[in-house]
């Protein structure tokens, strides 16, 4: 008579108390909104004021939706889209390099039982520890005697260095999710491991591979410490470092960094929106294990 | 991102012995008996180059006094730069904001971000789309972030002093004046990261076994004991561990403080890795940024030990229950 009972429980539960908490639900509800939201809705309405409702210190809180004709005339102003370009060619190719070393490893450590696998794993997980800052100095040491310093191939190198190691723990506890008799029956068959990793892991661990490009992509896209040492010239300038050079600059109005802000970070916001579900799921299942 | 195992990899059964692959020449052979060496080799070489490597010559650079325009060598100066860092009230203040910015952006990211969690995994209409809008801000890249904290920090025309001022609680500095430094970047860096909490903690909701709740209900619990009961002892260990990872984080963290106060105002907000940089691209002093990197990384291993000891001891306690 369990289900008697709880049916009888629901109703009794929406007396005033209830209400009182469901509004007090709504309050807190809209506050985090607003929290996490309203940043987001003054870049873009920053990027509709004009420069003098920006600067008289009047910008209203409503976006002046007249002013989106604006928007063209500041792409003539700044090389956003060469900026964004870079930004693409650093963060491809950081993913796909990340994510071919990151799948090997991880199904070695998955899969097989072997000397210094413990090791190995430490390693892996040593790179959270590090400080990118510990690292630049000499790597800027070394790429200056490589010919790596502005170029792009010297910026997905040192990219994937620190994100691999995520995408490797993403990838394995994806792997460690897909029951061995499969791979075994394959084995038997006489299968190579290579032609088992290709052709019957890869297929199943997809969204783990989506989540750890995902992850990797982001960073490549975000990525700022290393792009504004290493890269001196602006023609290659990734979205990050170009933005940054508008700080503490007074003569580009705030109404055209806010545009090119909104155009680095639509693309980001619009894949993780996309993507989320499977982000999240790679992250917790890379992360916490409880 | 959080990411990473923390815990012993759930047993995998061991590798089959080899069955006769089908092309059985040498190659395959040594590819089949040494397949975990070969997979792994790739990524370890990598992260030995990119990694390892810089990590010890940043070591044997903290005992010269290189400079920015000669990086390949400077004459070896013993433990001068560390010496000089110990004794250096800038280096001991650079901990303490470490710490304080740490202790800060872990506390409240991580209360807010649970406890946006629990209101977000209950039912109500629109969760989607609100659960979207409270999550973007992990999406957006940090630099666009902190054009837009700036931009809202602005003395003249920001956001933020108009609101105070209509509030009655007058205009502040919030960039310049070394009193509100650290709030400003503790702010931006909340609200840019209590998101990735909350996804992190909305997916381990999702893991409370439902059953057991409704179980305590039957028994006559309120929703308040059944939580206390069920939900949040399975929620602790997702806790425990974004906790760790924030921290570890936060110690390693550069751009949203060097982009929005770049260690300013006073130095109040040159944390380990701002001082790092500072030192090393603006005073182009390698030997001593490569210090104060070495002492960060004790700091941060430090902090983990700490944190490892703290949650054995927690651990055991949960046990003995």
């Amino acid at each position: 008579m369990t289900t008697e009972r709880i049916t009888i429980d629901l109703p009794r539960r929406r007396g005033i108390a209830a209400r009182v908490g469901s509004l007090g639900k709504a309050a807190l509800i809209t506050l985090l909104v607003v929290f996490a939201g309203f940043p987001v809705y003054w870049m873009l309405s920053t990027s509709l004021g004009t420069e003098s409702s920006l600067y008289g210190g009047s910008q209203p809180l409503v976006p002046e939706l007249q002013n989106i004709g604006q928007w063209g005339g500041f792409l003539a102003d700044i090389p956003i889209f060469r900026w964004l370009g870079n930004s693409f060619v650093i963060a491809a190719g950081t993913t796909i390099l990340s994510l071919v070393l990151a799948t090997m490893a991880a199904y070695a450590l998955s899969r097989y039982r072997f000397h210094g696998r413990g090791v190995a794993g430490f390693i892996f997980f040593s790179t959270q520890m590090l400080p990118e800052a510990l690292i630049i100095v000499p790597l800027y040491a070394i790429f200056a005697g490589a010919g790596l310093l502005n170029s792009h191939w010297g910026l997905v190198l040192a990219d994937t260095a620190f994100v691999m190691p995520v995408a490797m723990f993403i990838i394995k506890s994806g792997i460690d999710k897909i029951p061995y008799e499969i791979e075994e029956s394959a084995r038997i068959d006489g299968c190579s491991r290579l032609r088992i990793l290709t052709t019957i892991v890869l297929p199943l661990i997809m969204p783990s591979i989506a989540a750890a490009a995902v992850i990797a992509f982001f960073d490549g896209w975000n990525e700022f410490m290393f792009a504004n040492t290493f890269i001196s010239s602006s023609d290659l300038w990734p979205a990050s470092v170009g933005l940054s050079s508008f700080l503490g600059q007074f003569y580009t109005p705030m109404n055209v960094v806010m545009f090119c802000a909104l155009l680095f970070a639509l693309p980001a916001i619009i894949f993780f929106l996309w993507a989320q579900r499977g982000i999240v799921s790679g992250l917790t299942a890379g992360s916490v294990k409880g | 991102m959080a990411t990473s195992t923390l815990e012993a990899p759930r047993s995998t059964p061991r590798a089959a012995p080899p069955k006769k692959p089908r092309g059985s020449g040498a190659v395959s052979r040594f590819i089949e008996r040494n397949g975990a060496y070969l997979f792994l080799f790739p990524a370890i070489v990598y992260l030995a180059i990119f990694t390892v490597f810089p990590l010890i010559r940043g070591l044997l650079l903290s005992f010269t006094a290189t400079k920015l325009v000669n990086p390949a060598g400077g004459r070896p100066v013993g433990v001068e730069n560390y010496e000089y860092l110990l004794s250096s009230d800038k280096f001991w203040t650079s901990v303490a904001t470490t710490l304080l910015y740490t202790l800060f952006t872990v506390v409240f990211s991580v209360s807010i971000g649970t406890a946006g969690a629990l209101l977000l995994n209950t039912a109500f209409k629109g969760r989607g789309i609100i659960r979207a809008i409270a999550t973007i801000p992990w999406a957006v890249p940090t630099v666009a972030a902190a054009l837009i904290f700036v931009w809202i920090y602005n003395n003249e025309q920001g956001i933020l002093n108009r609101t105070t001022s209509a509030l009655g609680m007058g205009q502040h500095g919030w960039l310049v004046d070394p009193q509100y430094g650290l709030f400003a970047v503790t702010l931006a860096t909340v609200w840019k990261l209590t998101p990735l909490v909350m996804l992190v903690m909305l997916s381990a909701l999702q893991s409370v076994p439902q059953e057991l709740r409704e179980a305590t209900w039957v028994d006559g619990a309120t929703r308040f004991q059944s939580f206390l009961a069920v939900t949040l002892p399975h929620l602790m260990p997702t806790v425990r561990v974004i906790t760790l990872l924030m921290t570890i984080w936060s110690i390693r963290r550069f751009e949203i403080i060097f982009l929005i106060t770049g260690g300013g105002p006073l130095d109040v907000t040159n944390t380990l890795v701002v001082n790092v940089y500072r030192t090393a691209f603006q005073d182009q002093n390698l030997g001593r940024a490569a210090a104060i990197g070495a002492l960060g990384l004790v700091l941060s291993l430090l902090v983990t030990v700490v944190y490892f000891i703290v949650e054995q001891i927690q651990e055991r306690q949960e046990s003995q229950r």
